[in-house]
């Protein structure tokens, strides 16, 4: 057997967009952190049998142009806004990839949990009283996982490889893991990489079933948390081989592990999230002490939330400023790994530290330093992000500036 | 850059007709080699693609408890999700928790890490027709950053005719353990690529189940690997660019 010899360059993050529930681009997610604001409401985009607050995306979305309409869900919608959002600079950027090194030499890996499954829901309705799917139905290029994945790669006239992640929660941040590595290993010189994840019924009923939903707006880490708030985004972000150019912020690696232990309970010593970080730091180089902030995964589920803070504190002691900004987007699920990540990297670029909204009386057994109201004027220049998912699959990133 | 080598290969298909016709060694699920209460708790899909993995790991004789692993699947826990599909439309339908939790794509990958005790970094990828490709190509990716070994399954079971036929109409799984050890009798294949000049003369029959049972899509390599034969291009799909790997016994 070789010996294990794991090592990883840092790629750089030319630009990133996303949308959330806290509006459309960075800024309108970095204001919203910045004022702590949730952006958690009751339900609209469609009826579930019980009531919850989520964080829905109420922008209008962008139409999917004819020649692709079979790929037109809202999923790909989300992310279209996400790519074609001008101030974020992600799609002139794109272009400036595809130019630059070819189209075949850009991929796409996109992370979601049920990708274009809202539409396929609706389709069940017309199954199950007609005895066939609807002639609109598509469901290899709507809901299969790949679907928004490939079409943002049509979209943008892009022939690399391509394909999705969908390790539940954690798929965003694994997206971006892959991505590292299609670049590291010189298939690809440029890779967009996230999550993309919308609102459907299956997910909500799902985590009801499990007794996980609170009926208010989520509190991560608070003494009386009651659960989680759903939310849908879309976070993109373009990795490139590393430039002489040094103003952009890099990726300097994601660890993951997996828990081995439960399909939807963590393990109770948080064993996989600890490896998750410590592989994280050991593959980028860096020592725990220079982190400056962690986004924490903090679903604010009572078994969550302690089992993280265990595992935090077993890899920082306390010495690390940490929030949870679920209260503020919701749990957007597929696409958490990557929104997360562009918190971290906005709080790289405005040096400051978000809050954690929801959260009035910390946990007894949280013995984190875990940041209640945002903080300006920061020195922020490593930052990490958690993520963690069904089946036990964890996800730690390290960004730097 | 590192050189990949596949160590072992094992296919799961209840289907013996197609097993025989492609020449494969093989067979149905493996129940002993899945503890009675997971098997229980899975789908068709998850149990194809642990037997094969199984199977390919006990074939290499490799530690599963410190393997990592890429599952990758078109649709993955597909029968699963219709369940779920066809109780929405009823508010008063209660969702099962163990059926939700094994709707997701990583299902089989979560067990596996169970099963195996392993706690290694496992991946859950999907790319409709390119599925096998890319998760060869994801593999060999991570064995860049890592000297050793990786599992690699690919897998899709029976599908409701109403989704996307005619995928689904036949079950397949199939598992490589790939390395950066030569070792063994193990073959050497180069990074996946699309070539534009590679043009496929006898594919009509393996086309056909390949759109039957995305997974197939290995069947060349398969059979490469049981022949030690040189092979210039092994394709790893059928449509669109044709992702190939080049495969060397001669080292």
């Amino acid at each position: 057997m070789v010996e294990l010899v794991k090592s990883i360059k840092p790629v750089s993050i030319t630009a990133y967009s996303s949308i959330s529930g806290c509006g459309l681009g960075n800024q309108a997610l970095f204001e919203t952190l910045k004022e702590n604001k949730s952006s958690l409401a009751e339900l609209e985009l469609f009826e579930i049998p019980f009531s919850t607050y989520v964080g829905e995306i109420k922008e209008d979305l962008p139409g999917i142009k004819t020649e692709l309409e079979i790929y037109n869900s809202r999923n790909s919608r989300v992310a279209l806004a996400a790519l074609n959002h001008t101030a974020s600079g992600l799609r002139e950027a794109l272009e400036v990839a595809k130019s630059k090194y070819g189209s075949h030499r850009v991929g796409v890996i996109i992370g979601t949990s049920t990708s274009g499954l809202y539409e396929t829901e609706s389709a069940y309705g017309v199954l199950l009283k007609q005895g066939n799917m609807p002639d609109d139905f598509h469901f290899v290029t709507r809901h299969a996982y790949q679907a928004t994945g490939r079409f943002l790669q049509l979209e943008l006239g892009l022939t690399g490889p391509c394909y999705a992640i969908s390790s539940a929660c954690s798929s965003g941040a694994k997206a971006i893991a892959a991505g590292h590595r299609l670049i590291d290993s010189g298939v690809c010189d440029a890779v967009l990489v996230g999550g993309v994840d919308t609102l459907c019924r299956l997910t909500l009923r799902g985590f009801k079933s499990l007794d996980l939903v609170a009926k208010q707006p989520c509190t991560p880490m608070d003494k009386d948390r009651k659960g989680i708030s759903i939310g849908e985004a879309a976070g993109l972000l373009l990795l490139e081989k590393i430039s002489r150019d040094n103003s952009m912020p890099k990726l300097l690696a994601v660890g993951e592990s997996s828990d081995a232990h439960h399909m939807s309970t963590p393990h109770p010593e948080g064993k996989g999230a600890v490896l998750a970080m410590q592989s994280a730091l050991q593959l980028a180089g860096v020592k725990a002490e220079l982190i400056d902030y962690l986004n924490l995964h903090a679903t604010a589920t009572k078994i969550n939330d302690k089992v993280e803070s265990k595992a935090v504190q077993q890899v920082f002691s306390d010495q690390l400023r940490c929030s949870g900004t679920k209260g503020v987007t919701g749990h957007t699920l597929g696409a958490a790994g990557a929104l997360e990540a562009i918190i971290a990297l906005i709080t790289l670029q405005h040096q400051f530290i978000p809050g954690t909204h929801g959260l009035e009386l910390l946990d007894d057994d949280c013995n984190l330093q875990v940041v209640k109201d945002s903080q300006s004027k920061q020195s922020v220049n490593y930052a990490m992000s958690n993520s963690f998912g069904f089946g036990g699959n964890n996800a730690s990133i390290i960004f730097a500036l | 850059m590192n050189d990949v080598f596949i160590k072992s290969v094992a296919v799961c298909c209840p289907v013996q007709k197609i097993l025989d016709q492609f020449a494969l060694q093989g067979g149905d699920v493996d129940k002993t080699l899945i503890p009675a209460g997971m098997r229980r708790r899975t789908s068709l899909t998850t149990k194809i693609a642990i037997t094969a993995a199984k199977q390919a790991c006990n074939e290499a004789e490799v530690d599963t408890g410190k393997l990592p692993s890429v599952f990758a699947s078109l649709g993955g826990e597909i029968q699963v999700t219709d369940a779920l599909c066809r109780m929405l439309p009823d508010a008063d339908e209660l969702l099962s928790p163990t059926q939700f939790h094994n709707s997701v794509h990583n299902t089989t990958a979560g067990y596996w890490g169970i099963l195996t005790h392993c706690q290694a970094a496992t991946s859950a990828i999907a790319a409709v027709d390119d599925t096998f490709a890319m998760g060869l190509l994801e593999a060999w990716s991570q064995l860049q950053q890592t000297a050793g070994d990786i599992l690699l399954v690919c897998y899709d079971e029976q599908w409701p005719q109403y989704l996307a036929p005619p995928i689904g109409q036949v079950a397949f799984a199939c598992a490589f353990v790939l390395s950066t050890d030569s070792g063994g009798t193990s073959i050497r294949c180069t990074i996946p690529r699309v070539e534009p000049q590679y043009q496929n003369k006898d594919k009509t029959v393996w086309e056909r189940l390949v759109k039957q049972a995305p997974a197939a899509a290995a069947i060349p390599l398969i059979q490469t690997f049981y022949n030690k034969k040189q092979m210039n291009l092994i394709p790893l799909n059928i449509s669109g660019g044709i992702w190939c790997t080049h495969i060397d016994t001669d080292y």
